[in-house]
């Protein structure tokens, strides 16, 4: 395991491996993707207490699950390549960062649309929806942090230690129904064998889950390629690429 | 009449925009996603491939 990890550090390799996954994420993606929203949109009926209205959470609970996920492994990456000088780490800690944040955006505004009809009202400064908000907010910071400098090794440092330091926002947001009277309902899932869904709406919801999960891989694994590109033009595996590319 | 009755003839009924708002949302977000991917593919090859040929030059 550690010798694959030691070979996966290598920028040829890492963008060759990148290469050959890519398909094996974009075809899950489109499959699960197609099952999970003529599932929700279709074949799942309309809930009790909410009616149709409840068809939201098939995208704003996987976005808002994936805003997390991303931000802990943009974090891991990050401190990774701060610790063990893993230029690789870096590169996945850096394309994260805009799929985190776009998957953040959609949680919010998925939330607030089906916030007007529920609640009366788009937002509130609730604490799920403040500290998904401040998520965001990590996101562009770390985003501005790593362009603000020329030199990508400073600019990583510099955006790693902002992304590890936010980690306390993810327990904040996670916990947040629990430790505060809020607005937004409680975790569905307390109890993993006894969830608070029935199976015809929860299946949908896991299919739509792994879908984003997917989907987060097939953009990092494109983006990270590039970025590896970029990073390691002067050698020569990348000028025969490119020139292999044009002829 | 309210834009959410006004469009409450499509799926869904009285909360139609809500959802197709959320889903065009989404759909709109992601698609920016794919395409900045795309742009940046062609846009790094074109500059490394400059890059070399001013080099070769």
């Amino acid at each position: 395991m550690w010798k694959w990890i030691q070979k996966l550090a290598s920028p040829k390799v890492f963008y060759e491996t990148t290469n050959k996954l890519i398909p094996w994420f974009f075809w899950p993606f489109i499959v699960l993707i197609i099952i999970g929203l003529y599932w929700g949109l279709v074949l799942a009926p309309a809930d009790y207490q909410q009616g149709e209205s409840f068809r939201i959470i098939y995208i704003h609970v996987p976005s808002a699950w994936m805003s997390m996920l991303v931000y802990f492994i943009m974090a891991v990456a990050g401190g990774i390549g701060l610790i063990w000088q893993i230029k690789m780490a870096e590169v996945v800690a850096k394309v994260s960062a805009p799929i985190g944040a776009t998957f953040t955006l959609i949680a919010l505004i998925t939330g607030a649309v089906w916030g007007k009809p529920m609640w009366g009202t788009w937002w509130v400064w609730d604490a799920r929806l403040t500290s998904e908000l401040i998520l965001l907010f990590l996101y562009l910071a770390y985003i501005s942090l790593n362009n603000a400098f020329d030199n990508p090794k400073t600019a990583a440092k510099a955006s790693s230690i902002l992304a590890i330091v936010g980690l306390v926002n993810l327990p904040i947001i996670h916990y947040s129904v629990k430790w505060w009277s809020t607005l937004h309902q409680g975790s569905m899932f307390n109890d993993i064998s006894n969830p608070s869904m029935h199976p015809d709406m929860l299946w949908p919801l896991f299919i739509m889950v792994f879908a984003f999960q997917f989907l987060y891989g097939v953009l990092a694994l494109v983006s990270a390629r590039d970025e590896v590109l970029v990073r390691e033009q002067n050698s020569r595996w990348v000028r025969s690429i490119v020139m292999e590319e044009q002829s | 009449m309210s834009l959410a009755e006004t469009l409450s003839f499509l799926p869904y009924g009285q909360y139609a925009l809500y959802i197709w708002l959320s889903y065009g949302l989404t759909f709109i977000l992601i698609l920016g996603l794919f395409v900045r991917a795309s742009i940046n593919y062609k846009k790094i090859r074109i500059q490394l491939k400059n890059k070399y040929a001013r080099e070769n030059d």
